[in-house]
């Protein structure tokens, strides 16, 4: 082959630098095997970074009545009891280990007066739970979590004589391609961004955390990472996806300036005691609890303002609806002509709270407003509207090992590109938690999976010749489109078509655009040469972009109800015979299949967390009258 | 609408030997960072130009450059504020340029490992059920050290590093004196060797253009006075008492 392609072995090969991937290859590098990081931007700059609220972890140390169950019980409040039960467990289980670990590699949190973590509250979540520091968690994170991977090459420095030795980082690398030995994971071939040098990691076992789809819209708090990398890979290796139909519009994203739309605004605003107003100063979210949340809401706002410093005797305010809740509720008000000048409603904390306080709660909030919109938050209500967030589908994988189902062996996935723990809507905070908790168990099994192995899994030379000729065919074809362009119609298509409010007849008209684009890009042109250039890894980004994008616009098509992050104009309610179902995605050929799947059944002793008068607003006749058998067998 | 013309460093290493400066003509929107601005470049007028950039929040650290002749966040830096223009930008200084406006900065990587940046305790606990306490206030004495976001500013700024890049440099000391002073951390002797190095913080001729350039008040120059006055008092004490009761 003319082509040069520098090769590189290890036991395990991360692809993602965030929190989910830099968890598993510390866990997988204890673990004593030799580690590489993918990392698609630089080292420490991925996407998890820009998390602000927190990571929820029971600990109890703000309110001791929080523990594990009550978390359980909220995460899969908040997913619609859509969530793969096992892993709502073991993430309620795990991560206040998770945090506590996090806190001896040298993570700072936010502390109470008697010197504890400090926990705030947040949409969803019963009690205190979100561990935080001010309202730059991630930056927090990440930055740790890459320090602990410098210590560990500081140790193989010591023991080696070598930084490299056990755990490497490639960054500004791009996987485009797993290679398989018949079923099994052989390797990882991609380019490096800088030189547009191929590079090809073989490897036994794969851990995918490359985050989430955002880019495929306009309107996102994403950056350009963000183009379902891994969900595509996975498709393309035979795994499978599942609920991808459920996207979570934040509630609250910047809409002004224009050049900023989309960016980010912390859940903790609320958390802390902002309000969302209409432009006629109502505090809208008192019309928009649903039923299934009435009784854990207030009902006025002199109820909702107590509960800030007596949570035990009030029920909390309607602006900490889980996201999905308060995102619908903005697009009405919006829709019904009392939306902001530029487009949302009012997010005031100006007439909540002193601006000293403001400025130490909120601090990057404030900085983010005063140097972006040049709007003082301490003295003027923000403007904000929903925003497209984060993907509650991705790979389906096994909830304790985190492997990939479908066909393939040796692949496993955490974080935002995994599925199944957070059902139909994530609530905020259980981020974070998850990257942890999964990062670890990915890292884990990973690691065991590499050691069970008798013989390695091989590259075949045919298949790196295939990856090549798909990464070079953008930069040696004329006259195609420029890949900007195309990335802006599919923008539209899935901001029009398949956004917050849906119907069937734009489902089906996206799916009619969805399959115009794909032929399209099929023949994408990038000018340029190999060195640095983004319009080529845009080019082959695309195509990531568009399968994911047909998988979400396939299942939203098919599930004929609304629930969580998936709401249909024509089917407004909650079914309880869907909440049985899984859409479950894979390729063949080409083409995204969608199957139906079971939803794996609540073990006996989960469901027992909750009163039968919840359960009814979830669960069909037939379940419910399981349920009733179990209780008088408990009798 | 108004215009306002980018000059913008262009190097390409495989075909050109020296670098060289290109001009656009941009929309001058009030709402434009100098980052939107090259976005718009990219997108609508040159494909070729390369820079870093990713969350467009000031938290990532990814898009440093020189906007007329200062180190800054192009998602934070406004054109209204350079109107009515030219807006120079180049590369981070004091940095191996790889391409356009993309620097090398593997350097501080490291760097940053040598001053140990994590706590260091005699005993750890590999699998802890509770927290170590840390009082608010015995927090607030590193916190704003900890705010740094490794966007490489104050290297940028810095004389010293600028002349002699073996220099620790501000980032990298600041980082050291978060953990230095966290009350959870028992490794400050450890850390002493490099920091009282002559590329320590000996080094540091006090200018203080680094703490002028961070974009997020950690305030790097206020860090390594801090760390002078330890690695005075333990030289004194190494001076006058054997190793094993300091």
């Amino acid at each position: 082959m003319a082509t040069r392609i520098e090769r590189h072995h290890y036991d395990v090969v991360v692809i993602g630098a965030g929190g989910a991937g830099l968890r598993a290859a510390i866990e997988a590098r204890l673990a004593g095997k030799k580690t590489a990081i993918i990392s698609k931007s630089l080292f420490g700059k991925a996407h998890t970074v820009m998390a602000e609220g927190g990571a929820a972890a029971a600990m109890g140390n703000v309110n001791s009545r929080d523990n594990w169950m009550v978390h359980y019980r909220d995460t899969m409040r908040g997913g619609k009891f859509l969530n793969n039960f096992r892993m709502a467990e073991l993430h309620a289980k795990e991560s206040p280990s998770r945090i506590w670990e996090l806190e001896t590699y040298g993570a700072l949190f936010d502390r109470t007066k008697d010197g504890k973590i400090s926990q705030r509250n947040f949409g969803g979540h019963e009690y205190p739970r979100l561990a935080h520091v001010g309202d730059r968690t991630g930056l927090e994170l990440i930055r740790t979590l890459q320090q602990k991977i410098v210590s560990l090459q500081q140790e193989d420095k010591r023991e080696f004589g070598d930084y490299e030795a056990r755990i490497r980082v490639f960054q500004e690398t791009t996987i485009t391609e797993l290679l398989l030995d018949g079923n099994k994971v052989a390797g990882a071939f991609g380019y490096y961004r800088e030189s547009g040098e191929f590079v090809l990691f073989e490897a036994p076992a794969i851990v995918l955390a490359t985050g989430g789809v955002g880019k495929s819209y306009k309107v996102t708090s994403n950056s350009w990472e963000y183009t379902g990398d891994g969900h595509a890979l996975a498709l393309r290796s035979g795994a499978t996806l599942i609920n991808m139909e459920f996207l979570q519009f934040h509630p609250t994203g910047m809409v002004w300036p224009p050049s900023v739309k989309g960016i980010l605004v912390t859940e903790s605003v609320r958390g802390d005691g902002g309000v969302l107003k209409n432009s006629t100063g109502k505090r809208f979210m008192f019309d928009y609890v649903p039923d299934v949340f009435r009784k854990q809401y207030a009902e006025t706002e002199e109820e909702a303002d107590r509960w800030y410093t007596d949570p035990d005797n009030n029920r909390r305010p309607p602006e900490l609806l889980p996201r999905d809740e308060v995102a619908r509720a903005i697009n009405s008000e919006v829709k019904a002509g009392r939306g902001s000048p530029a487009g949302g409603v009012f997010l005031d904390v100006s007439t909540r709270m002193s601006a000293d306080v403001i400025r130490k709660r909120l601090p990057s909030m404030y900085h983010q407003f005063k140097e972006l919109a040049d709007v003082d938050i301490t003295k003027q209500a923000m403007e904000v509207g929903p925003t497209c967030h984060y993907v509650m589908g991705g790979v389906e994988v096994d909830p304790d090992t985190a492997a990939a189902a479908g066909t393939v062996q040796g692949l496993f996935a955490a974080g935002e590109v995994s599925g199944g723990m957070h059902g139909s809507n994530r609530l905020g905070g259980n981020s974070l938690s998850d990257l942890l908790v999964f990062g670890k168990r990915a890292g884990e099994h990973a690691a065991s999976y590499a050691d069970a192995l008798t013989a390695r899994p091989k590259v075949s030379t045919r298949d790196l010749e295939t990856a090549v000729e798909t990464a070079l065919a953008p930069l040696e074809r004329d006259g195609g489109e420029n890949p900007y362009t195309l990335q802006q119609e599919l923008q539209t298509v899935m901001g029009d078509l398949v956004g917050i409010i849906r119907r069937k007849g734009e489902l089906e008209d996206s799916l009619v655009r969805l399959a115009e684009l794909r032929d399209r890009v099929a023949k994408v042109s990038a000018t340029g040469g190999r060195k640095y250039n983004p319009g080529w890894h845009l080019a082959l980004d695309l195509r990531n972009m568009l399968v994911v994008s047909e998988c979400t616009a396939k299942a939203a098509l098919e599930r004929e109800e609304s629930r969580g992050g998936h709401t249909r104009e024509d089917f407004p309610t909650m079914r309880p015979d869907w909440r049985r179902v899984n859409l479950v995605c894979s390729l063949d050929g080409d083409k995204v299949r969608l199957e139906h799947k079971p939803v794996p059944r609540m073990r006996a002793e989960l469901i027992q967390l909750f009163d039968r008068a919840e359960l009814a607003k979830y669960l069909t006749d037939e379940e419910l009258a399981e349920f009733d058998a179990l209780a008088e067998e408990a009798k | 609408m108004k215009e306002i013309t980018l000059r913008v460093f262009r190097y390409r290493p495989e075909t050109e030997a020296e670098p060289t400066f290109q001009e656009y003509a941009v929309p001058l929107r009030d709402d434009w960072a100098v980052l939107d601005a090259l976005n718009y470049v990219k997108e609508e007028i040159d494909p070729t130009l390369s820079y870093r950039w990713s969350c467009r929040m000031g938290i990532c650290g990814s898009c440093g450059m020189t906007v007329n002749g200062d180190p800054k966040l192009s998602c934070g830096t406004f054109l209204v504020d350079h109107a009515p223009g030219p807006i120079t930008v180049e590369p981070l200084r004091n940095f191996p340029v790889i391409r356009d406006l993309v620097i090398e900065m593997t350097d501080f990587m490291q760097k940053l490992g040598a001053v140990q940046p994590w706590i260091i305790r005699d005993e750890s606990d590999d699998d802890p059920h509770t927290e170590l306490l840390q009082t608010p206030s015995e927090m607030d004495d590193y916190k704003r050290y900890s705010m740094c976001i490794n966007c490489m500013l104050c290297y940028s700024a810095c004389p010293v590093y600028g002349l002699d890049s073996k220099f620790i440099g501000p980032a990298a000391i600041a980082l050291a004196q978060r953990y230095n002073l966290d009350s959870r951390d028992e490794g400050q002797e450890e850390r002493l060797d490099v920091l009282s190095d002559d590329e320590g913080v000996w080094g540091c001729t006090f200018v203080g253009e680094c703490t002028r350039a961070c974009p997020k008040g950690v305030d790097p120059a206020g860090a390594i006075q801090r760390a002078k006055l330890i690695a005075a008092n333990e030289a004194v004490k190494a001076f006058l008492l054997p190793r094993w009761v300091r």
